[in-house]
């Protein structure tokens, strides 16, 4: 058997003793799991009992990429976080991407497992076979963007010959909805995975290019592939947009269909002073000196650096924002100059927290201020709509938990239902735990309904690509309540299919049996479509089987007050989604194959799925 | 004559040359062995792939002192390894640092062309690296006079 597409190694971390150690990625587990999601779920699952909680030194933190990490198909240094969340003390699936995915298959590992706690901070350095646990006090309280220029100084090594994933302040203090950052801009944000890192002790992981191989099945055969993805993503409607301005274009389009959250989904309605050609894809991006800072193998003209070019922080190099950071740290604030979002957008990466947690949280404390639910003496000052300052003091009250950034640095959920009464009913979070994406979800039913059954601290089918390839239809309405659940049900796999390949999501965009002949090419599998879908339904059931066995059931699967209310005004005024919530659900769960009372995938999927072992553990030996 | 001709200003760093290139040079995808590389500056807002420039004047083949670089049909300088015994002279000749050493074979390698039809070009996501007919081979010397021109650096124009 040779090691096609695969290092071939885990690398193992046991941070109480100190010791590391490279495991086998067993040839006859590859395929069954792929990496990444998988990879992890699989962890999860043989690894972390349901009294190990988030918290707990025998949770596991698993960073995985995936077969194509580190081979030529566009954006494949995809990095997959899975651990037990902080948000959510469930199951987390979520992604970065940069160079880590690449640097660590060329260091000859597939995976790094963290298990145990530090006795004090370190940082893991990889460099091909010698891996070490290294002191990490000197980087203490440093954001992110510093961990790695201080990193890159000590090791002397610069550009993409290291790649640094690690956490800020945030992480250190343990926000609960810290996040990973790394190679300046890539965030795997959900369910606090940088929490969990914080808790291990754990400042960064600093990998140099290594020098080993990563061989393909059939490397013309892979350049072929690739270049058909390319050209898919460089042509087909669905994704032209991406190709050229990867998700800047979302500001205007959601905005059209009032899925742009503007103060905390007060209103839908743009205010009238707003210049909306600065927020069209290219006004974002000609607003500003850009850089395109491309990950492995990448030629969308997606991620890249900007510099600030008015204002108090005129110069400043910052990460263009995604969509996300023109909501999070924008729109669902009130905040309107892009000069200053973007300063905000990398404020938060830096310390290191999820923007979409950050914009709940913020735009709630400042409603809340707007109706004296919080007031200034609570909070300890004035923060106004759109007060980019004070947003960012809010930050820094949170990262060192000082005041009542101590009760906010527990996420919008915890701080909400602490408050209670009118404050808790305008706070924007699932039941669940989870952050919902960036998005008015009351006009995009699939993303509600997504973030409230996902087990993985996020969304587990995520917007539909190429439905068709599923015999699925190419749209539906978005406030369908028979069509969307059949459409979020039915896609449900191939997210957590792309989430294992150690690939971007943006560049996995192109029709499955394309995509399915760069995996073939890569790994010498004759995987199909189906297989694939397949595998995905199998990560989804096993994340879902691990949150089951921690408690989280369906009882939680259920947005908030104000996440699940009724537009006031905009495009979608007075239509409700929770009028029809209940029927939503039952056609979700037939779809998915799942158990309407329990949660429970069913038998019969699970046997279907290869599960044997976890029908038998939630159904008994006997079903 | 074709020549590869590098504008650092359209490169984004996405490093898929030292992939394909490695490729070509190994049959794995290994960038350690790759014999394009890319250089990240002013805090990832500014990138340079560089790679064998194929000197008029070559000093690693005037260094060499068993005469295993000689010129390819594509007009590379190209190392025969059967003759090159690994002393790395050629290595400290070069004066862009393009002539490299393998740990494992022991022999100096470099940048060939691909024998005439250059990965890296083929693959640039972003036309970066082109291999284009030239009227004069050596192309380096007018590319650092014009860059020298702009007092502002290499960001001028491009940002």
């Amino acid at each position: 058997m040779t090691d096609y597409a695969y290092a071939g190694e885990i690398l193992r971390v046991d941070l109480s003793s100190g010791k590391t150690w490279g495991e086998k990625f067993e040839a006859a587990d590859r395929r069954k799991w792929v990496g990444g999601a998988g990879l992890g779920a699989k962890i999860l699952w043989e690894e972390v009992p349901p009294d190990v909680g988030w918290d707990h030194p025998e949770n596991r933190l698993v960073l995985a990429t995936g077969p194509l990490a580190g081979l030529p198909v566009w954006g494949t240094g995809g990095l997959t976080v899975v651990t037990r969340g902080a948000m959510t003390n469930g199951a987390t699936n979520t992604q970065a991407n940069g160079f880590f995915g690449a640097n660590i298959k060329y260091c000859g590992y597939d995976a790094i497992v963290f298990q145990g706690e530090s006795p004090d901070w370190v940082y893991l350095h990889i460099r091909d076979d010698g891996v070490e646990l290294r002191d990490a006090s000197g980087l203490l309280g440093q954001d992110t963007w510093e961990t790695q220029q201080s990193l890159e100084k000590t090791l002397n090594l610069s550009g993409h010959n290291l790649s640094v994933y690690s956490i800020g302040p945030a992480g250190e203090n343990l926000v609960r909805f810290a996040a990973i950052q790394g190679d300046y801009g890539h965030v795997a944000s959900k369910n606090g995975c940088g929490t969990v890192m914080g808790k291990k002790k754990v400042k960064a992981v600093a990998i140099e290019r290594g020098t080993k191989g990563v061989a393909a099945a059939h490397p013309k055969a892979l350049f072929a592939a690739a270049d058909d993805i390319a050209h898919s993503l460089q042509t087909d409607p669905s994704t032209k947009g991406l190709y050229l301005y990867g998700t800047l274009g979302g500001v205007r389009n959601l905005q059209g269909m009032g899925a742009l959250p503007i103060r905390n989904y007060t209103t839908n309605v743009w205010p009238e002073e707003v210049e909306t050609k600065q927020w069209e894809a290219n006004g974002l991006r000609e607003g500003f000196d850009h850089r395109g800072h491309q990950c492995s193998a990448c030629g969308m003209h997606h991620c890249h650096m900007q510099v600030i070019s008015s204002g108090p922080y005129k110069g400043q190099v910052v990460d263009e924002p995604e969509y996300e950071g023109w909501s999070g740290a924008g729109w669902t604030i009130g905040a309107t100059d892009p000069q200053q979002v973007t300063w905000m957008n990398t404020q938060l990466d830096r310390a290191c927290v999820d923007v979409n947690e950050f914009g709940w949280l913020c735009g709630w404390v400042m409603e809340c201020q707007q109706k004296g639910y919080i007031t200034d003496q609570d909070l300890g000052f004035r923060l106004e709509w759109g007060d980019i300052d004070g947003a960012n003091r809010l930050l820094e009250m949170i990262c060192k938990r000082e005041g009542m950034g101590d009760l906010l640095a527990e996420g919008t959920k915890l701080a909400a239902e602490k408050l209670g009464g009118e404050a808790q009913d305008c706070a924007i979070y699932t039941e669940v735990g989870n952050s919902p994406r960036g998005h008015d979800h009351r006009s995009r039913w699939e993303e509600m309904i997504d973030t409230c059954t996902g087990s993985g601290g996020t969304m587990d089918t995520a917007p539909p690509v190429f439905p068709t390839d599923y015999d699925l239809p190419a749209r539906v309405h978005p406030q369908d309540a028979e069509a969307v659940p059949k459409h979020v049900g039915g896609l449900r796999g191939r997210r957590a299919y792309e989430d294992s390949l150690g690939a971007c999501v943006f560049t996995t965009r192109a029709p499955m049996d394309v995509l399915c002949r760069s995996i073939q090419a890569a790994t010498g599998w004759d995987v199909d479509k189906d297989e694939a879908m397949q595998t995905g339904r199998r990560i989804n059931a096993l994340m879902r089987a691990f949150n089951l066995r921690c408690g989280i059931g369906p009882e939680v699967e259920k947005p908030s007050k104000r996440y699940g209310s009724t537009p006031v005004d905009g495009p979608i005024a007075g239509v409700s989604i929770m009028e029809q919530w209940e029927k939503m659900l039952d056609i979700w769960y037939e779809t998915a194959g799942y158990d309407r009372e329990t949660g429970r995938p069913k038998p019969e999927l699970l046997r279907e799925l290869d599960l044997e072992d976890v029908a038998e553990a939630l159904w008994g030996a006997n079903v | 004559m074709k020549i590869l001709k590098i504008i650092p200003e359209k490169c984004t760093g996405c490093m898929r040359c030292e992939l394909a290139c490695s490729y070509e040079q190994t049959g794995t995808f290994q960038p350690s062995k790759a014999v394009i590389r890319v250089s990240a500056f002013e805090g990832h807002t500014s990138y340079a792939p560089y790679t064998c420039p194929q000197c008029d004047e070559a000093w690693c083949l005037t260094a060499c002192p068993v005469e295993a670089i000689g010129i390819s049909p594509a007009g590379a300088k190209d190392v025969a390894d059967d003759i090159c015994v690994g002393c790395k002279l050629c290595t400290i000749a070069c004066p862009y640092g393009t002539m490299f050493y393998d740990i494992d074979t022991h022999k100096a390698f470099k940048c060939d062309l691909c024998g005439g039809n250059p990965a890296c070009a083929s693959v640039c996501p972003t036309d970066a690296i082109v291999f284009e007919e030239a009227d004069k081979t050596d192309w380096v010397g007018p590319f650092a006079a014009e860059r020298a021109k702009s007092p502002a650096g290499p960001l001028a124009g491009v940002l």
